[in-house]
């Protein structure tokens, strides 16, 4: 009689799965990039044809010019501030309109010369934009005791119309050289 | 008198059959988050920080466009000439019609040279704009 040879079992070995597995892993943790899209928006205004173009009166009181030169000096309607002095300069001016109707905000102007570094008018914008952020805080805190990230969609509405953010970038003008 | 010390008898192995499986839905997870680079850049740029930011909310919609420290000017995969923007975005624009163009501008770069972009973006007609930047630590 021929003893029957015992088959061993077929199994895959399973042992190395987990580090396979690892390997894999490793490999999307280093090529996964989260980045976070973050800036700082603005809109644009239309295109309008030089000919075109109509010069709107605008109330002086309405306006805060900023204007940036090319050696990163900043002018706020004719005094020379630094650029950390726009917030708390315009914080006053935008808190003091919250109660005027609509057509009568503060508009801020910002106007910069060719040669005027970017960063600078980023860091006026951002300035500009944390003013704007800071009174609509205060303002939803007021009004209904939170922060305005935490506020419901109709309360964030009615806290934008009464802080809406009006940034108008100067039109382009033609220098002389 | 001898004590026999005591000992539980389970046995103290931590079961590993299951760890592959946890692995993989570890690795199941990023690959489904991972979005590998689409497009390569070829300009340098170093973006300035800002703090009053906000996140775009709509990824989709982003188009970007980039400016390296030497005023290359780069949309997709191209180095574009200024004069070629327009058209360019126009076509985009098109394609998706309330497109946001993120400027990853090089912070160092002349404020004329940003406002050129910026006509030639309002002539496209792409006016949602936000000037990415990093967070300010």
């Amino acid at each position: 009689m021929i003893k029957k040879k015992k088959l061993p079992e077929a199994t895959i070995p399973t042992s190395s799965m987990a580090d396979i597995a690892f390997l894999l892993l490793i490999f999307f943790l280093v090529a996964t990039v989260i980045d976070v899209d973050t800036g700082i928006g603005l809109t644009l205004p239309e295109y309008v044809p030089p000919e075109e173009q109509k010069e709107v009166k605008v109330d002086p009181n309405r306006m805060a010019a900023v204007l940036i030169n090319e050696n990163n000096d900043v002018l706020l309607d004719g005094k020379i501030i630094s650029v950390f002095q726009i917030k708390n300069a315009l914080k006053p001016r935008i808190e003091s309109k919250i109660d005027l109707p609509s057509n009568k905000k503060l508009i801020v102007s910002v106007k910069t010369a060719r040669e005027t570094v970017y960063n600078t008018y980023i860091q006026a914008l951002d300035q500009i934009k944390e003013a704007y952020f800071e009174v609509r805080d205060e303002l939803s805190n007021q009004k209904f005791g939170n922060k305005y990230d935490d506020l419901t969609a109709e309360e964030q509405q009615s806290v934008k119309d009464a802080v809406p953010i009006i940034i108008s970038i100067a039109e382009p003008e033609q220098v002389k050289k | 008198m001898t004590f026999e010390k005591k000992r539980a008898s389970t046995k103290q192995e931590i079961p590993t059959a299951s760890m592959p499986d946890i692995i993989f839905m570890l690795l199941l997870f990023f690959m489904v988050t991972t979005t590998l680079r689409e497009v390569e850049v070829f300009v340098k740029y170093s973006l300035p920080e800002a703090e009053a930011i906000e996140k775009i909310e709509n990824k989709r919609l982003v188009s970007y466009i980039w400016v390296g420290k030497d005023k290359r000017v780069q949309i997709n995969d191209n180095i574009v000439k200024l004069d070629e923007i327009q058209d360019i975005m126009y076509k985009k624009r098109t394609d998706l019609p309330n497109i946001i163009v993120s400027l990853r501008v090089d912070q160092n770069t002349d404020m004329g040279y940003v406002t050129d972009i910026q006509q030639e973006l309002r002539k496209a007609s792409c006016l949602r704009i936000n000037y990415s930047t990093r967070v300010k630590s």
